[in-house]
């Protein structure tokens, strides 16, 4: 941790010392064509699949279709790549509790709920989606693509094993054409550099980059823990690896985005607007993905960008009561009357709280608010089995 | 002559009881799961080979993706309901001595949530219910796993016995097959003995 904190110190310091060089390529975005249609063999190959792929994405029924989000999120896009070059984009979001964005292509760009629980503010979701967008404008999928043909037939070989033992093939299928959008090291370099560019062009700020890798760290770091493991970080990039290590790849980006102009607002009121509605369900889905040091950091992450909310108090309530060690049932029984406090209204609250305290053995208490849910909520789906609580 | 060697160990492996799927007889069947779990179908089932868990055992009519009944015969307090595919990075909730009867099917959705990836997953009704005289859980759900996308409706049936987990569940997409063979299921599981 110190060694980190050093090295990104050092890093940005040495960067500062030479700021002339900062305006000269700092805006120099690569040229495109409007209307884009694929050129080559591959090429029309790789949009043929793109095109299907997206088909599904469309139709999925994970795709977060109600609200404003994708709208939302395809505004932030086209702020910060201008509205010419997105005018072509379609944007998707997808409940699915990891971190992750990726542009296909044929110019779909699909992001997941997990992503957006995690970014602090808009600045931070602009500089993973303009690095997405990089890769896009530069085609990288194509150059991949050229060079790794052989994904297919590592495909064709799994669906043969998926046959003989019976296992699910369906992801791994998804997840190795994914791969063909994975990119390489220095792709991932350029992809970087580029996005900086979109961010410092639109006006946020270009440190953002790197926060968000130093927040994934920390995240893993704190899920680890939270499982009794060592943390996992490396600081070096592994010959096989195809991602710059995330040490690596956080100081450099400070470096970088130190010799581009500071920028403005990270737009952190507008971001969480926007999510607010969907927060508690992204929180839901976290929660029991039992992932107690992880989860953690990611609640107290947002609670300094919005204090201790009813939501927040409440998923943190959930995350101590899944755990169930006597102190965390303690523990979970003072959330969820702070969440309360704090203006959470929902009837699931006197109903995990009773559950809590019974399973902590405070039985009366249990009963009361058990009772109190019962009363708001007479015909739930689970009024039988709480009743039966009741009365053993 | 290596060949013939190499064939006749590949056939001899592939036709012991182990590796096979087997045909349910209509009839009692005894230490359900490696446990003490028994149950008397009074139709054919097919068991598959597959085990997803030490204590766990897979029963379907026409391929577990169209209809599954699966076994958790007696998971002890500290293990998962199923095999961890990654211990390290995807661990599976345990069971707990502690656990209230209403944790049974949360404990179902954090394991489904971990192990197949399903990020749609809800528990529908839930009421008390005896599983062979021994107070438990008799609870209803639907889910999409991550790999088929298909809308899977569910029913289970479980109860803490002696400080270990019984559960019974049955699976099948929604669209007809969950309908055609529940029947079967509910008559399957009022024959259930601990």
């Amino acid at each position: 941790m110190k060694l980190r904190a050093f090295a990104l110190m050092a890093l940005t310091g040495f960067a500062t010392l030479q700021p002339a060089r900062a305006a000269q390529d700092a805006f120099q975005l690569p040229p495109y064509a409007h209307a884009y249609e694929p050129q080559t063999v591959d090429e029309r190959g790789q949009w043929m699949e793109a095109d299907e792929r997206e088909r599904q994405i469309r139709d999925c029924p994970l795709r977060i279709r109600e609200g404003n989000l994708e709208t939302y999120l395809r505004a932030v896009l086209c702020r910060e790549v201008g509205q010419d070059r997105c005018a072509g984009v379609r944007v998707y979001a997808m409940e699915i509790p990891k971190f992750n964005a990726s542009m296909m292509a044929n110019g779909a760009m699909d992001v997941w709920s997990g992503l957006l629980l995690r970014v602090r503010n808009e600045a931070e979701l602009a500089a993973v989606l303009g690095h997405e967008f990089a890769h896009f404008e530069l085609r990288h999928g194509l150059n991949r693509f050229k060079t790794q043909r052989g994904t297919s037939d590592a495909m064709a070989w799994i669906s043969v094993l998926g046959g003989i033992s019976n296992t699910p093939v369906g992801s791994a299928n998804l997840s190795l054409l994914g791969s063909v959008y994975r990119f390489g090291r220095d792709q991932e370099s350029q992809a970087d550099l580029l996005g900086l560019k979109y961010l410092a062009n639109s006006g946020y700020p270009a440190g953002s980059a790197s926060l968000v890798w130093q927040s994934l760290m920390a995240e893993e770091d704190a899920s680890a823990l939270g499982r009794k493991q060592k943390p996992k970080q490396k600081y070096t990039a592994g010959f096989f690896d195809s991602h710059p290590a995330s040490f690596e790849r956080a100081a450099r980006l400070a470096q970088e985005a130190a010799k581009l102009p500071a920028g403005g607002d990270a737009r952190a009121k507008e971001f969480q607007e926007a999510v607010a509605p969907y927060l508690p369900r992204f929180l839901t889905a976290q929660v029991k993905l039992n992932d107690f040091g992880g989860s953690e950091y990611i609640l107290s992450n947002l609670s300094q960008r919005s204090g201790w909310t009813g939501d927040l108090l409440f998923a943190r309530a959930e995350l101590h009561r899944a755990r169930a060690t006597p102190r965390d049932l303690q523990l979970a029984s003072q959330f969820y009357r702070d969440a309360k406090g704090a203006g959470y209204s929902n009837p699931d609250l006197d109903r995990n709280l009773g559950l809590s305290l019974l399973r902590n053995g405070q039985t009366e208490e249990g009963r009361a608010a058990l009772s109190s849910y019962l009363t708001a909520y007479p015909d739930a789906s689970d009024a039988k089995a709480i009743n039966a609580l009741l009365a053993n | 002559m290596r060949y013939a060697f190499m064939i006749a160990v590949i056939v001899g492996a592939s036709s012991s009881a182990c590796l096979a799927n087997a045909l349910i007889s209509p009839g009692p069947h005894a230490a359900i799961a490696q446990s003490r779990l028994s149950a008397t179908p009074d139709g054919q089932w097919n068991r598959l080979s597959r085990r997803d868990g030490k204590n766990v055992e897979l029963w379907t009519l026409d391929g577990d993706s169209l209809n599954k009944v699966t076994f958790f015969g007696g998971i002890p307090v500290g293990k998962p309901l199923l095999r961890e595919i990654d211990k390290n990075n995807r661990p599976l909730p345990k069971v707990m001595s502690n656990m209230l009867i209403t944790d049974i099917p949360a404990l179902l959705e954090s394991t489904y949530r971990s192990q197949f990836s399903v990020n749609q997953i809800q528990i529908e009704t839930q009421e008390p219910a005896l599983l062979d005289g021994n107070k438990g859980i008799r609870f209803t759900y639907a889910f999409t796993r991550a790999d088929d996308e298909v809308l899977r409706k569910g029913e289970g049936i479980g109860a803490m016995v002696g400080g270990q987990l019984y559960l019974v569940t049955y699976e099948a997409p929604s669209l007809y097959f969950f309908e055609k063979d529940l029947e079967k299921f509910h008559k399957l599981i009022t024959t259930l003995k601990l």
